[in-house]
């Protein structure tokens, strides 16, 4: 293993994170409160609670869940991205290091700092609400496998991405709306059978489901589900990865 | 004589069927200064690139140190050092942290005392806590340097290291690649100016249309593909060439105040012996003689011209 180039990659990407770190919390912490005031205080009026846990609180593990997706996407995707763009992955195509080295010192830094975030709104929300934690340790294990697979996940758009369009597109298109329809608001029982079945095949749905269920131990499917959702989507991505080094797909000419 | 660098049969196809190398074979000798000539486009960068693991090679083989580049990749890129043609820099990054990143990036511990040497050497040292983007075009190419020799590689690919910059930063990126030199650092540098690799190179490998024309010594590259000249300047203008001396190929220069002979220097017989004779029965008085030595731009123009047509 080489240890030092892990380290280098995964300090340099923070300190790349830490030069624009007000932005980065700014915007997710400002923008969460205004789901709280909007969800929570408007819609939560009128649901009061969902399952027995109060709507505004219900809510908590799906908004965090929300940033924190969007956020290991899109900062491990710049975080390849950006090299790419402005040419200096020359020397990391030329470094003595494997594939495994590279995408820890990438992913683990953009999982970082998606996992600081997450815990910052995870501080804001108690704020706004009482929030129980049923099982922290569990709750923290879901967000930190959330945080690297979606990461990978983001790393591999980084590599696809030939433009900073693209960059953007899948986050917005994709990501948000599976979030959005993965039970975030609601809970999957509230809705009609053929749109709960249909949801199952929504990734998200175990993620935030498995989330919840560390928060008030209940959730919408099996958190063994939840949690082999995650290892397969990991799995998957991490595959994935390998195979685009080896061939050099978009990396190599 | 042991190869640092040992490429054998090396073949490049790009996806769109162009044929970049043609078989390259070459070997390199520890602690040498290679330099390598060819027009644009002859190949130069993509056998650098393969070598460094940029491009993935069509076919052929190559190691570094003794390690297959594919099946060894981490031994050999060790030994590595490589400065791109392009200017790729981390704008927003400082100096030092840019060269502190690429030491770390290449497996080896922290060491600021060696980092602080590199950065004198390359007068970027009162730079250091600057951002890239604060710096010039040739600062820029400098901090480049100062990153490939951030982990004290054995083997230092140059690709165009001069292209573009002022003759003063020229000079003094000399001076920089004969202290490597001393250190024993083996130079593989591509280059357009060929005084460039007069001034530098032990060996000239010339490259054109992805073919390796030849490599040789520099110095015995000069002999034997050079050509000498000789002019004889006359005590008295002539208006005529003697019949004579015109058989001998002799020309008359600018306004027939010299003579001009040009010979091969390799061959046994220059005529020189005959000429002068020529020249004395001919009634001309010498007021003086010259020689001069083709450059390698003459010769390397030569060979490309030949293996173009
Ligand atoms: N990524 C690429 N895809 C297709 N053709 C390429 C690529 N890179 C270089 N070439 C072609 O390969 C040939 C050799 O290029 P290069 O090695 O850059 O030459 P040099 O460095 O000697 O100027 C050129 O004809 C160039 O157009
Ligand atoms: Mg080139």
């Amino acid at each position: 293993m080489n240890l030092h180039a892990i380290r280098a990659i995964y300090l340099f990407e923070m300190a790349r994170t830490f030069r624009t770190i007000w932005q980065s919390v700014v915007s997710p912490v400002i923008s969460t409160s205004l789901y709280f005031v909007v969800f929570g205080a408007a819609i939560g009026s009128r649901i009061e609670t969902v399952e027995g846990v109060s709507y505004g609180a219900f809510i908590v593990p799906g908004l965090i869940m929300l940033t924190v997706l969007q956020q290991s996407v899109t900062n491990a995707a710049f975080g390849i991205y950006f090299p790419k763009f402005v040419g200096t992955i020359y020397e990391i195509l030329s470094a003595p290091v494997t594939v495994v080295e590279i995408v820890i010192g990438y992913v683990g830094a953009a999982a970082t700092k998606a996992l600081m975030i997450g815990l910052i709104i995870l501080g804001t929300a108690n704020l706004f609400v009482d929030l129980p934690i049923a099982h922290p340790v569990w709750m923290l294990a879901f967000l930190v496998m959330t945080t690297f697979s979606f990461a990978m996940l983001g790393f591999i758009l980084g590599i696809w991405a030939k433009n900073f369009e693209q960059l953007n597109l899948v986050p917005m298109l994709v990501i948000t709306p599976l979030v959005f329809l993965g039970g975030s608001f609601y809970s999957i029982s509230m809705l009609p059978p053929v749109w709960q079945s249909i949801t199952l095949f929504n990734p998200v749905v175990y993620l935030i489901s498995g989330f919840r269920w560390s928060f008030f131990g209940m959730a919408d499917v099996p958190v063994a589900a939840s949690l082999a959702a995650i290892a397969l989507f990991a799995g998957l991505c991490l595959v994935a990865i390998w195979a685009i080094f080896r061939t050099g797909w978009r990396l190599r000419s | 004589m042991t190869s640092i660098v040992s490429v054998q049969g090396l073949t490049k196809v790009f996806p769109g069927g162009l044929q970049a190398l043609k078989g390259i074979d070459l070997e390199i000798e520890e602690g040498e200064v290679l330099s390598l000539l060819g027009p644009n486009g002859a190949g130069k960068t993509t056998l650098i690139s393969i070598i460094c693991g940029l491009t993935t090679a069509s076919g052929g083989r190559v190691t570094v140190g003794g390690h297959d580049i594919a099946r060894d990749f981490r031994a050999a890129r060790e030994l590595i050092g490589l400065v791109p043609q392009e200017l790729h820099v981390e704008s927003y990054e400082k100096v030092i942290n840019t060269v502190r990143f690429t030491r770390g990036l290449f497996g080896k511990k922290p060491d600021d005392a060696l980092i602080e040497r590199i950065l004198r050497d390359l007068t970027l040292w009162d730079k250091r806590d600057e951002k890239i983007l604060a710096l010039s075009g040739g600062m820029k190419r400098r901090v480049m340097i100062a990153k490939a020799l951030a982990h004290e590689p054995r083997v230092l690919f140059l690709d165009e290291p001069t292209a573009g910059v002022d003759v003063e930063l020229r000079q003094s990126m000399w001076q920089v690649m004969r202290k490597l030199k001393e250190r024993g650092v083996t130079i593989i540098l591509t280059t357009h100016y060929i005084e460039e690799a007069e001034a530098m190179a032990d060996r000239v490998g010339v490259i054109n249309h992805g073919e390796l024309l030849l490599v040789e010594k520099t110095g015995q590259l000069m002999t034997r593909m050079g050509r000498k000249t000789l002019t004889v300047e006359l005590a008295a203008p002539v208006s005529d060439l003697p019949e004579t001396l015109a058989r001998r190929g002799v020309t008359l220069g600018e306004d027939g105040s010299s003579l001009v002979y040009t010979y091969d220097t390799a061959a046994k017989q220059t005529g020189i012996t005959d000429l002068l004779a020529d020249i004395r029965e001919a009634g001309l008085h010498l007021a003086d003689l010259r020689t001069t030595q083709s450059s390698l731009e003459d010769i390397f123009v030569g060979l490309v011209t030949g293996s173009t047509q």
